[in-house]
């Protein structure tokens, strides 16, 4: 891998920061030297984190954090996109409002932050952006459609952005990662079904918090420098497409 | 000297581009590099560029597609080494013609080695990582295992069924541990993508890919290197059967 000091002094933005997979990027970066500024409607644990409290769907939100970022620092060179919701619902109970929350929250908050972050990017000739989607974009998942929506339009979202935007030296990609050990899906599966769910994964265990962590590392990094609107999947080979 | 915890990797298609930028980082991280091709002056330039950082090489000149001289190497490095951690299987050749005009021999070139020479280096590097339940191999397919192109129907067949090759060893294998994964490179600037054309032909080939591909330049060997290193390395251990395309935005999907 390349050396952690390539993200010493670079300026990255984590949305839903706070969270279990975006807080372990948010790590990371931090531990590797660069300033981390979360944006999450729930506070950040993590020491020497530069803290926004922010809904990543709401554009007056999202312009006054990424000014408040820009006038602590005079760029920003990552954007990572974990901000968002899951609340299984069978489809013909969905209702309209929660619908429109989920591609709000997942979705429209990803373009709001997208170009909030360009703003800084494009003008610098330099930025790199990871927007998590899911395997359930390309696999569907039963009472999950509003989810499953919100996650294919973010694969949308980046393979635009990235063709826009390649020249101007930002690089846009995406992690599909399949179920993952933390508190959104353990909110609504029991135990017993989680561990159900390791016989559905050719690898034998369900995700770690550290995969999703790694792929985007390594997505930010310089390793990657030719790899872009691609989708990593780290799915354990759950799906191989 | 190899530190007592270092992998031993094999890389075959090691004397020139993409295999032989994988196997210099590969060393240079540490790995003890077994580095095979079927042209021993590439392969030599290759084996002193490693050497001369203080890396470990071990040479082997062959034909992929002959398993008996595969496996007979396989067991010369196993009994150096002990034991192969990882597989980078990337030997290729090209050959353009329509489909017309491509004869057989043509065709088979390209089947042999690619997929049969793959085929080969899988099965013979299997055997121990199943005994040890550990292993990661990487595969070079390619752009076009995903999409077509005019007068290559010979290399877009072969690296399709690396493709599929990859998805099948990945599932076969998990359970041993045993992770599988393929690349799929866009344009790299390598003596494979020169190969065939005169250079006024290339330069009309990279001007085109140039204004084609959304990062407006072809790719560099290191950087698939960088791509190989990630998928073999423990940072990828929840990745397998995928493709990861270090392809400058060429093809997204």
């Amino acid at each position: 891998m390349a050396e952690a000091s390539e993200h010493k002094g670079r300026v990255a933005v984590i949305t839903g920061g706070s969270g279990a997979i975006g807080g372990a990027i948010a790590e990371r970066l931090k531990n590797a030297g660069a300033v981390v500024h979360v944006l999450d409607v729930q506070p950040s644990s993590l020491p020497g984190i530069r803290f926004h409290r922010a809904d990543a769907g709401n554009e007056p939100a999202v312009d006054a954090a990424f000014d408040a970022i820009g006038n602590s620092d005079p760029r920003i060179d990552y954007l990572v996109c974990c901000a968002g919701i899951y609340r299984p619902v069978p489809f013909l109970d969905l209702p309209l409002g929660q619908w429109q929350e989920t591609l709000q929250t997942n979705l429209t908050g990803y373009f709001l932050c997208c170009r909030a972050a360009l703003r800084f990017m494009r003008p610098q000739k330099f930025g790199r952006i990871v927007m998590f989607s899911s395997m359930i974009a390309r696999t569907g998942a039963a009472d999950a459609a509003d989810y499953a929506a919100s996650k294919g339009g973010v694969l949308g979202l980046a393979r635009s952005l990235a063709v826009e935007s390649a020249a101007e030296n930002i690089r846009v990609n995406t992690v599909s990662p399949t179920i993952t050990d933390t508190p959104m899906p353990r909110a609504v599966l029991t135990d017993e079904e989680m561990e159900s769910r390791k016989t559905r994964i050719p690898l034998g265990r369900i995700g770690a918090v550290d995969d999703m962590a790694e792929a985007c590392m390594f997505l930010l990094s310089d390793d990657s420098s030719y790899v872009l609107g691609q989708d990593l999947r780290v799915n354990g080979g759950s799906t191989l497409w | 000297m190899v530190a007592r915890d270092a992998r031993t990797t094999v890389v075959t298609g090691a004397g020139s581009g993409i295999g032989r930028a994988t196997a210099v980082r590969l060393a240079r991280r540490g790995d003890a590099v077994c580095a095979c091709d079927l042209s021993e002056a590439g392969l030599k330039e290759t084996a002193a560029l490693i050497r001369s950082e203080g890396g470990v090489v071990l040479t082997g000149i062959l034909d992929v597609r002959d398993q008996a001289q595969v496996r007979a190497w396989i067991a010369e490095i196993i009994g150096q080494f002990g034991k192969i951690d990882c597989l980078f299987s990337n030997a290729g050749v090209n050959a353009r013609s329509t489909v017309a005009d491509m004869t057989l021999a043509q065709w088979s070139l390209l089947i042999d080695t690619h997929v049969t020479g793959t085929f080969n280096f899988c099965q013979a590097v299997l055997r121990g990582m199943l005994e040890r339940r550990s292993g990661s191999i990487v595969i070079t397919s390619s752009d076009f295992a995903i999409v077509g192109v005019p007068n290559a129907a010979n290399y877009c067949a072969a690296k399709t069924a690396l493709y599929s090759l990859t998805k099948s060893l990945a599932l076969e294998f998990a359970s041993y541990g045993i992770r599988v994964n393929a690349i799929g490179p866009g344009p790299i600037d390598t003596p494979l993508l020169r190969a065939g054309r005169t250079p006024e032909e290339f330069a009309n080939a990279r001007a085109g890919f140039e204004s084609r591909l959304p990062i407006k330049r072809l790719g560099r060997p290191e950087e698939v290197a960088a791509v190989v290193d990630f998928l073999l390395s423990e940072s990828a251990g929840f990745i397998t059967g995928q493709l990861l395309q270090p392809n400058g935005g060429q093809v997204m999907w």
